[in-house]
């Protein structure tokens, strides 16, 4: 009986083009769309050098910024910050402005730098930057050249070095300081994956649809199937298991294909730890089921408005976790944590972040259990719910 | 007129999701309003960083470099615990985060070159925080070669570092408010595809409906002006929805929109949601189907939104995916909205290129209804 | 005979409502017994109380000599219901809607495929199994119904409103389904409120109006409670007062009405009426066109019982 059920609970989904569709074919659709659209965005946020344009005059030409500029735009080192265009005059670096050609452009006047740019913005402010930052070495080169100098005439009383000497020495003690600075942020730090994460939680808990539909039909007060089959000599109770599983077989077949498609075709990156991945997504759909026959036993209305209430739901728990913009899952979680505490498709999210980011697995297990609290309260309420044997209208 | 009054009834049942759509576009369109003010002047994009251990230091030289930290970028406030500071880096929320050694300020003095953990997203905002530390770095241990007195240290930096360049803007725009309707007008994309094509798509689908179209055949009405009447029931809803956007654009960015810009914003949109009519109307008579409708909707908005930039800046998709989207009429919309981010003067030369876009988008249009003709005329031989 | 179903004073309350007033009634083994009443009588209420999917407010109800309820899986083994409404899955075609249910009740694979088959022929789906409910038309649909509720040959069945909605030919098909289950030795409740049908089919018939029984009997049973028996109408080009008049005095007449050349007499008691008056006719050597002999309906019998017609 078991089996029997359970074959055409699977058969009964599976032929559903609708509930087909946005369960197994939309997410893949959706992550289609995510990966192109964002699979750039990390990447334009990386810098890239500023293109400006540097008016050629005799102050340059002669003067102190010229060598530094040119290690800036050296396309052999790993420095490299911008893509300079030499003009002869004034006019021609605000024709390339105009065309927004270039971000900004220098023009050096009696050895005072002038900048000019069109917007303010990141590039414009490294332009900046680099200019202050040459002027700084400058500056220092004189001063401590300048010290240096009048040091050795009180020692000495004469000065008898070449002054270039001096000042050259401070510029290679400048040029030739490394700052001791170790990186010791963590490796994966693709924020975009957590839209992919979103969008398995959305899976996950539109899985939920499935075992709706799947309890609605053996269910006397839902449907006209329902009272048919409980007519029947069979245990609700059996039946309800096996359909249950049922539509937790679809699920998984659904997210097993939904797993396959991002990692092999979309690239994403879950981690490296593939039994909690595995762990994680087995709770994610139990969540999503659980939704499911919670809102299929508890609430008596049509099942368009039990689907749009799965939908609904669901839909909101990813906009919190950030499916619509990743800063809401962070603004949420600073701010008012309890509320992601308690949303599903954040735990699932949460959990695959934390396997992607973390080493430690606190937070998963946190999430996780979550999870399971949360499906364990659902499947409870049901559970009272279904107790009931008859109705006192259907 | 009663067709037109089931039209309107009809109409009503698919408020919910106009609604949902406008929600959205309201939201977003004011999450990305927030920071409104007029720049006249240069002003320096600041990184957003994080100092660790500021506390533990209260040497001179330690505050000196914090000072300098804070003053050239924002603080942001998060609270002192590694998986915190690691999430605020890991959804952006900080660029940069610097742990402060102890014993700097006399490393520093001692001309020892202390080491600097940090964190980094690797961003513009990282990359210029990293450029700021290097150069502090720099200077301090530089100076230190000449100096062992604290204050003297402290005050060669500050005279070093407190070098400024005088900046230029050239701009005359306000870019910040042009941007924003820009971004508004490129989420509208979404919005009026979605709400046109379902809505229209759901109206047709029902009055197309086997048992209804027969009921109407054999109505008294003539079929041809039956027709012409649904016909212009779904452009002058299209017309509505256009009006309500472009007065919801008044509201949300009054200024811009009494300008040029806002002129052409308005006749760009007016022109893509002819396009969406067209478009709808091909559907509608590819599809009678209502659950497909749904479905169909929300590929066909949501993919022309996420392909053409109308969720993600352009400046941000790749170029194969932007090729891709030439073939659809919501990246030629997208395009004149960006064009006209940039556009200072309007002459029939800077204006050329929009005029090109928007007579793509008709031709758009004229393909559509031509190819709609043609299929209905195919499944009337068929019958 | 046995009885299959005792019920004893059952009451079903919606709030207010009383859907089944202190119902009492019984069905005998081998019968088709006609629940008839007009819409919102209770007779899908009482349908649904018998098979413990509804709570009652008092009474019993016995199945097979046993309580019913929810958990009687021996008794719900040899019932098969045919619901109002529809009730087959979209996503199957014929064959397998009809093994669904049926697995529901029998485990054995070889014995339920006979037992399909044999459904399918009974009501003439034999050239639809593979298609999907979608393509079926109403009629169609309404024998798929049924099958799925009999494929596993229960003893008793309970069909409530079978042939709403029904083309003719589908319903002289079901109707004929019916009859031969009965025969094969089935038990059946029959709900309707086309009395035409239970005339046709039903050994026994119980009027339902408000919850409650008014009337329960054979058809001829509760005809006899019409006050009128028997109605003649004949086409008559002249009649003149005095023969009026003489037919009015005839054996039984209760009634005579000459209105636009139709004469309409009513008897009050016997059935064959008709012999006389056409004696009286020869005799009197009138001419008549055509001549109908009226029975009293069932609709006359609820007319006269509860003030109102059967289908409003």
């Amino acid at each position: 009986m078991f089996i029997h059920n359970f074959k055409y609970a699977f058969k009964t989904l599976f032929s559903n083009k609708m509930l087909i569709f946005w369960t197994f074919a939309f997410p893949i659709i959706l992550g289609t769309f995510f990966s192109m659209a964002f699979s750039n965005i990390e990447n334009s946020e990386k810098m890239k050098p500023v293109d400006i344009a540097i008016v050629n005059n005799h102050d340059f030409e002669f003067g102190l910024y010229k060598e530094p500029f040119k290690m800036l735009s050296d396309k052999n080192s790993d420095e490299k910050i911008f893509n300079i265009k030499y003009v002869d005059n004034e006019a021609k670096a605000k024709k390339l402005l105009e065309k927004n050609d270039v971000s900004g452009y220098l023009l050096l006047k009696d050895n005072t730098p002038k900048i000019v740019v069109n917007k303010n913005g990141f590039d414009e402010t490294i332009f900046k930057y680099a200019v202050e930052e040459i002027g700084s070495y400058i500056k220092m080169t004189k001063t401590i050249g300048d010290k240096k100098i009048s040091e050795r005439l009180n020692e000495t009383g004469r000065v008898n070095t070449i002054y270039q000497y001096v000042y050259l020495g401070v510029t290679k003690r400048i040029a030739d300081y490394k700052a001791n600075i170790k990186d010791v942020s963590r490796s994966n730090l693709s924020y975009t994956m957590i839209e992919f994460y979103t969008l398995i939680a959305m899976a996950c808990l539109y899985g939920g649809i499935l075992g709706m539909v799947s309890i609605n039909n053996v269910l006397p007060n839902m449907s006209s199937n329902g009272k048919r089959v409980s007519v029947s000599p069979t245990s609700k109770l059996k039946l309800i298991l096996s359909s249950t599983f049922a539509s937790y077989a679809v699920q998984l077949i659904g997210l097993l294909l939904l797993f396959l498609y991002t990692i092999f075709v979309l690239k994403v990156d879950y981690g490296n730890n593939l039994p909690l991945i595995i762990l994680l997504s087995l709770a994610g759909s139990l969540a999503g089921l659980s939704l499911g026959v919670f809102v299929s036993c508890v609430f008596k209305t049509s099942e368009n408005n039990k689907t749009g209430f799965i939908i609904a739901f669901t839909m909101l728990g990813c906009f919190l976790s950030g499916m619509m913009g990743i800063t809401m899952k962070y603004i949420i979680d600073k701010n008012v944590p309890i509320i992601n505490k308690i949303n599903p498709v954040s735990m699932i999210t949460d959990g695959f972040y934390s396997l992607y980011y973390y080493d430690t697995t606190d937070r998963f297990f946190f999430n996780l259990v979550s999870l399971l609290i949360f499906s364990g309260l659902l499947i409870s309420i049901s559970i009272i719910s279904l107790r009931r044997q008859k109705y006192d209208s259907i | 007129m009663t067709v037109f009054k089931t039209f309107l009834k009809v109409l009503n049942k698919c408020k919910v999701p106009i609604i949902i759509y406008t929600v959205m576009l309201v939201f977003f369109s004011a999450f990305n309003m927030q920071t409104s003010e007029k720049n006249i002047s240069f002003a320096d994009s600041k990184p957003n960083i994080l100092i660790v251990n500021k506390e533990a230091n209260k040497d001179k030289i330690t505050k000196n470099f914090i000072n300098y930290l804070s003053k050239n970028s924002n603080e942001v406030n998060v609270s002192m615990n590694e998986e915190k500071i690691d999430d605020a880096l890991f959804y952006r929320d900080v660029s940069y985060v610097i742990y402060v050694p102890k014993n700097f300020g006399k490393d520093v003095l001692h001309g020892k070159n202390p080491e600097i953990k940090i964190k980094s997203t690797k961003d513009y905002g990282a990359s210029l925080a990293n450029m700021m530390v290097e150069r502090y770095l720099k200077v301090a241990n530089v100076y230190s070669d000449v100096t062992d007195n604290e204050d003297e240290l402290v005050t060669l930096i500050d005279d070093t570092l407190s070098k400024k360049v005088k900046v230029n803007l050239t701009t005359k725009l306000d870019t910040k408010l042009i941007e924003k309707a820009a971004f508004y007008h490129n989420f509208l994309n979404y919005c009026i595809l979605a709400g046109t094509i379902y809505v229209i798509c759901l109206v047709l689908s029902s009055f197309k409906e086997e048992n209804i179209k027969k009921r109407t055949i054999v109505s008294s009405m003539s079929h041809k002006n039956y027709n012409r009447i649904l016909l212009l029931s779904n452009a002058l809803f299209a017309f509505i929805l256009w009006i309500f956007y472009c007065i919801l654009a008044f509201i949300l960015m009054d200024k811009i929109m009494f300008s040029t810009h806002g002129l052409i914003f308005i006749i760009n949109s007016f022109i893509f949601t002819i396009c969406a009519l067209t478009l709808a109307f091909l559907i509608a008579n590819l599809v009678s189907n209502k659950n497909a409708v749904n479905g169909i909707v929300n590929v066909v908005a949501l993919g022309s939104s996420f392909l053409c930039g109308a969720f993600v800046p352009t400046s941000m998709l790749p170029d194969f995916v932007l090729k891709i989207a030439h073939i659809l009429p919501s990246y030629w919309f997208i395009k004149t909205n960006e064009m006209l981010k940039e556009m200072e003067v309007f002459t029939f030369d800077t204006l050329k290129p929009i005029l090109t876009n928007m007579f793509i988008v008709i031709c758009f249009s004229i393909i559509f209804i031509i190819i709609t003709n043609v299929f209905s005329s195919k499944k009337r031989h068929n019958k | 005979m046995k009885n299959v179903i005792e019920v004893k004073g059952l009451t079903k309350k919606y709030k207010e409502l009383k859907a089944a007033d202190n119902l009492s009634f019984e069905v005998k083994e081998g019968e088709i017994l006609g629940l008839l009443g007009p819409n919102g009588s209770g007779k899908s209420t009482t349908i649904n109380c018998l098979l413990s999917l509804l709570n009652f407010n008092n009474g019993s109800i016995k199945i097979f000599n046993e309580e019913m309820h929810p958990n009687a899986y021996d008794i719900k083994r040899k019932i098969g219901v045919v619901f109002q409404d529809v009730a087959v899955f979209e996503e199957l075609n014929v064959y397998d809607n009809i093994d669904y249910f049926c697995g529901l009740y029998i485990n054995d694979k070889r014995k339920r495929k006979k037992c399909i088959e044999e459904a399918v022929k009974l009501v003439g789906l034999e050239d639809f199994k593979k298609f999907y409910p979608k393509q079926l038309s109403g009629g169609l649909l309404r024998r798929l119904n049924i099958a799925c509720g009999i494929a596993h040959k229960p003893k008793l069945i309970i069909l409530d409103e079978p042939t709403v909605a029904v083309d003719p030919q589908s319903r002289n098909n079901i109707l004929d389904g019916i009859k031969k289950l009965r025969d094969d030795g089935a038990t059946i409740i029959y709900t309707t409120h086309y009395m035409e049908e239970v005339e046709i089919l039903c050994d026994r018939i119980i009027i339902l109006d408000k919850g409650k029984v008014i009337a329960s009997g054979t058809s001829s049973e509760l005809k006899n409670l019409a006050s009128s028996k028997e109605k003649i109408v004949v086409e008559i080009m002249n009649l003149d007062k005095k023969h009026l008049k003489e037919i009015n005095t005839l054996k039984n007449v209760k009634q005579v009405i000459y209105k636009d050349g139709n004469l309409t007499i009513t008897y009050d008691k016997g059935k064959n009426n008709i012999v006389d008056l056409m004696s009286y006719f020869k005799k009197e050597e009138i001419t008549y066109n055509n001549i109908f002999v009226m029975r009293p309906t069932l609709n006359d019998v609820f007319l006269e019982l509860t003030g109102k017609e059967l289908r409003d």
